[in-house]
């Protein structure tokens, strides 16, 4: 009987994935806007969720998310789908404003210290362009780059020292823009930030599960993941603590 | 004082009585015992009477052996004379009164007295003992001291009342046998959280004006005293035969809070004893001759008492108050913690035993209403401390912190009553929701087990209210207030993935630095080409010349003149025209001249090379020239190519 069962499970499951993706992606944002307001948040979460999942990296679906998940009540997540969407936009302030909310309901919650002014900047030089727009600036220059020495060999006209200063400017200037594309990718891909996505847990003074018990985590805390084994990760509290939890708690940013 | 009068009327009715036994049998000897009841409760107090009437001489008294009962008054002695009818009769009783010990059928024998020198006896009684209805009631003595009251058995330095401190005697110890405290627990080992009733008495024998100093503090327990009557109201209690007035100082019922030995602390009282003193020849004045005449420590005359020696001899009586600090012992008790291996999930420290219901007040409604949901715990145990009980709240439900309501029984003992957890909950999302049975666990000390109750599962139907139009208000205006979602349209393009981490990233920077390579090859081939060329003219130009100028040295060997000023000729101009690439035909002297000098060749080798022009031209022309001058012609050509040859290359590598 077991297997039937699972086999009609399946199909339920396949016909609603399938019914879902007959409809565009459009349509079923508009859906789960509209069952939020009708205040069927876990049902709009859903749908939001899986809208993410289908790989559209969206600040506003992101936020929307976290809407949902904020109001039924699932704290971490809101928080992880606020978080992701403050990495596209830092500058958001309906989405900072939420984060702000979330927080509130997360016990225990320490604030992160303000960034200090050249932080800012850095901050904001980062966030000039995505970080696929920093690879498309930096091919662009390097053409940019060759164009201008092959000009410069090649033709006569262009053999004078103005096009070789150009062609210096552009140069350094590529060289910028493939260092930002790489640090904005390798800062991406480093997932040092995670949040917490239960209540409490135990942090451990040693990665196994004997461990002595330091402090206690909850909800939608937001940690740096400094260390990891295969099971634990050894991570830090805004505060400065640090101890072991199991990585199945700490969602990757 | 009430008990007083009690004693006295009952004494008036006793003489009343012996008046009338008197004056039916007048004048004749009788030896009877008579007893106030023949059916008793055991603990309940009786008279048992022996009267001699009409007796003299009475030389001594034995009572009967009293083992089965316990002598709690007496003897006492009554002594009087009635006239009825004319008749005198005189009388002497002895009366005690007992408490049975225990039940049954006793028999009392008769009492021996010798009267005369003839030895008499009363007639013996059947005392049925019953048991008692109501243990509480059992000790009705009286509690004051009253004038008779002497218990039966008592050192012989302490057959004085209580409050009488005879000259001589031990303060201290008498206040210590006469006054202390006494803690009752009902249990000294118990579980974490049992019920413990911890009962403070004051025991006392003498009028003392007490105040509590000390209180306890129960540390360790969580109590919850029993309202006591205001004025305290005495009881009295047995305490080795002896009757003490009991006050009851503090009765607490202590729910231990932890696992352990823990010590209920003492209490402390401060007293004011009031002590009667009495000057010695007072005392001796006042004895009755009829004490020594029976020779018998424990008989007393009725008015050989301090009732009447305070009554008659006031002036000899003086009051004392002693302070006296008293301070109970400590208790120990102990506690078992709870199991842990059988405790539910659900267990929150109640103890005892329970009934838990959960009502909620609506099953529909809309995300504007609140629902209430009230679990009601009640039953016996430390329901003072009950925390509330697990509710799993779905998270579409708002929850505040519950509202308790405590209904406890006043002065119940076990402490009984519920407790009453009142959760607000709103809803925040419209659907079908359930919440969950709500689950409380207690222990049930009587059975050494954890016991856990379940309501039923609530299903509620939310519909969507107007809540919608409070969300979308300026979210500066309110700080806490959610931003709505965004609803504007998305541009729902796939997440690429990283440029940087794919394949054509790499290739698009690939395709300019072959375009780099293919262009610096280009260049350097043109490069190259050019520069071989001109080498190759240059490499040509002096072969051809030295090859003329070879031919032209064989005709000068072979003296042909002509020949050899023609090839010299033909060299010169033919390096000149590869050399400064000036076509052969073009080839004349001013061209020659101008090229150079476009070359800032000139002075001495162009004129060098005009001269040796000349020189040819007139040998051709002018023939019959010398074989010197033809070896000079031949030099001068080689110099003048070779001088040029080099001011050529140089000149060139400068431009």
């Amino acid at each position: 009987m077991k297997p039937v069962r699972y086999i009609i499970l399946l199909l339920l499951l396949g016909y609603n994935t399938l019914q879902a993706q007959g409809l565009t992606p459009q349509q079923r944002f508009e859906k789960a806007n509209t069952l939020y307001q009708q205040n069927k948040y876990t049902e709009a979460a859903n749908i939001y969720q899986q809208l993410i999942n289908e790989g559209y990296p969206l600040e506003d679906l992101y936020f929307n998310a976290g809407n949902a998940y904020y109001k039924s009540n699932r704290t971490g997540q809101a928080i992880y789908n606020y978080e992701k969407a403050l990495q596209l936009n830092p500058y958001n302030e309906s989405v900072t404003h939420n984060l702000d909310l979330a927080n509130q309901r997360v016990q225990g919650f320490t604030d992160e210290l303000p960034l200090l002014f050249f932080q800012k900047w850095w901050q904001q030089w980062e966030h000039l362009y995505t970080p696929n727009g920093w690879a498309v600036g930096s091919l662009v220059l390097f053409w940019l780059l060759i164009g201008g020495v092959l000009a410069y060999l090649l033709a006569a006209r262009f053999n004078n020292r103005i096009v070789r200063m150009g062609v210096s400017v552009i140069g350094v200037v590529f060289i910028a823009y493939l260092f930002m594309s790489i640090y904005t990718y390798s800062s991406l891909h480093s997932h040092h930030t995670g949040i917490v996505m239960n209540s409490g847990i135990k942090a451990k003074a040693a990665p196994d599960q004997n461990g002595k018990d330091l402090f206690e985590l909850n909800e939608g805390m937001k940690v740096q993941v400094l260390d990891a084994t295969a099971d634990y990760c050894k991570v830090q509290l805004a505060d400065g603590k640090t101890g072991w939890i199991a990585c199945d708690e700490v969602k990757r940013l | 004082m009430v008990c007083q009068v009690k004693i006295r009327k009952w004494a008036l009715s006793l003489f009343f009585c012996l008046g009338v036994i008197a004056c039916a049998s007048a004048q004749e000897f009788r030896f009877t015992t008579n007893v106030s009841s023949t059916r008793v409760a055991q603990d309940e107090p009786f008279q048992i009477q022996f009267m001699l009437e009409n007796a003299s001489n009475v030389a001594s008294f034995t009572p009967p052996s009293f083992t089965d009962f316990e002598v709690m008054q007496g003897p006492s002695q009554v002594q009087g004379q009635s006239i009825y009818n004319g008749r005198r009769s005189e009388y002497i009783a002895l009366i005690y009164v007992l408490q049975p010990k225990r039940t049954g059928n006793f028999t009392l024998a008769g009492a021996t007295a010798r009267v005369n020198g003839n030895v008499v006896h009363s007639n013996p009684v059947t005392i049925e003992v019953i048991k008692s209805v109501n243990h509480n009631a059992a000790p009705q003595a009286p509690a004051q001291q009253p004038p008779g009251f002497q218990p039966g058995h008592r050192g012989p330095d302490e057959d004085v009342a209580e409050g009488i401190l005879r000259k001589g005697e031990d303060v201290d110890a008498k206040l210590r046998k006469n006054i202390f405290l006494k803690v009752d627990v009902d249990k000294t080992n118990l579980y974490e959280g049992e019920q413990l009733t911890a009962t403070y008495k004051l025991y006392t024998r003498l009028p003392t004006n007490s105040s509590v100093t000390r209180v306890p503090a129960f540390k360790g327990f969580s109590a919850k005293d029993i309202e006591l009557p205001n004025p305290p109201q005495a009881t009295t209690e047995r305490i080795n035969g002896q009757l003490f007035k009991v006050f009851t100082i503090r009765k607490t019922l202590l729910f231990p809070l932890q696992s352990g030995n823990l010590e209920l602390d003492p209490v402390e009282v401060d007293n004011q004893v009031r002590l009667v003193k009495l000057s010695h020849d007072n005392r001796k004045r006042s004895r009755d001759p009829f004490e020594d005449f029976f020779n018998d420590p424990g008989f007393k005359d009725p008015f050989n008492d301090p009732f009447f020696d305070d009554f008659f001899n006031r002036p000899e009586v003086s009051y004392e108050d002693v302070p006296y600090k008293i301070q109970s012992t400590p208790v120990k008790i102990t506690v078992k913690p709870l199991p842990v291996d059988t405790r539910p999930p659900s267990y929150n420290g109640a103890v005892g035993h329970f009934n838990m219901s959960a009502t909620i007040d609506k099953t529909t409604l809309t995300t504007d209403d609140a629902l209430t949901l009230k679990v009601n715990i009640s039953g016996q145990g430390n329901v003072n401390l009950l925390n509330q009980p697990k509710v799993e709240i779905p998270g579409s439900f708002e929850k505040y912190d519950p509202k308790v309501t405590d209904n406890i029984e006043k002065n119940s003992n076990p402490l009984s009553g519920s407790r009453q957890f009142e959760f607000a909950l709103m809803p925040l999302e419209a659907g079908d929701q359930t919440i969950p049975p709500v689950e409380f666990s207690y222990f049930d000390p009587v059975a050494h087990a954890y016991k856990t109750i379940k309501s039923q599962a609530f299903n509620i139907k939310v519909t969507p209210g107007k809540q919608n139009k409070r969300d979308k208000e300026d979210f500066s205006v309110d700080k806490n207030v959610l931003i709505p979602v965004h609803l504007a349209p998305q541009r729902w393009t796939k997440d690429a993935g990283f440029l940087l981490g794919s394949v054509w990233y790499y290739l698009l920077l690939l395709i300019p630095i072959i375009a780099l390579i293919a262009g610096i090859l280009y260049r350097r081939r043109q490069h190259y080409q050019r520069n071989n060329a001109a080498l190759l003219k240059h490499r040509y130009a002096n072969k051809a010349a030295l090859k003329r100028l070879e031919l032209a040295a064989r005709y000068l060997k072979e003296g042909k003149d002509r020949a050899f000023y023609e090839e010299t000729s033909r060299a010169v101009w033919g390096y000149l025209s590869h050399k400064l690439e000036i076509p052969f035909a073009d080839l004349n002297k001013q061209l020659v001249q101008n090229k150079l000098a476009g070359r800032r060749i000139n002075g001495e080798n162009t004129l060098q090379l005009f001269d040796l022009l000349d020189n040819c031209e007139m040998a051709l022309y002018a023939p019959a020239q010398s074989n010197d001058k033809m070896q000079g012609t031949y030099q001068q050509a080689v110099k003048v190519i070779s001088q040029l040859e080099e001011q050529l290359k140089t000149k060139q590598q400068v431009v």
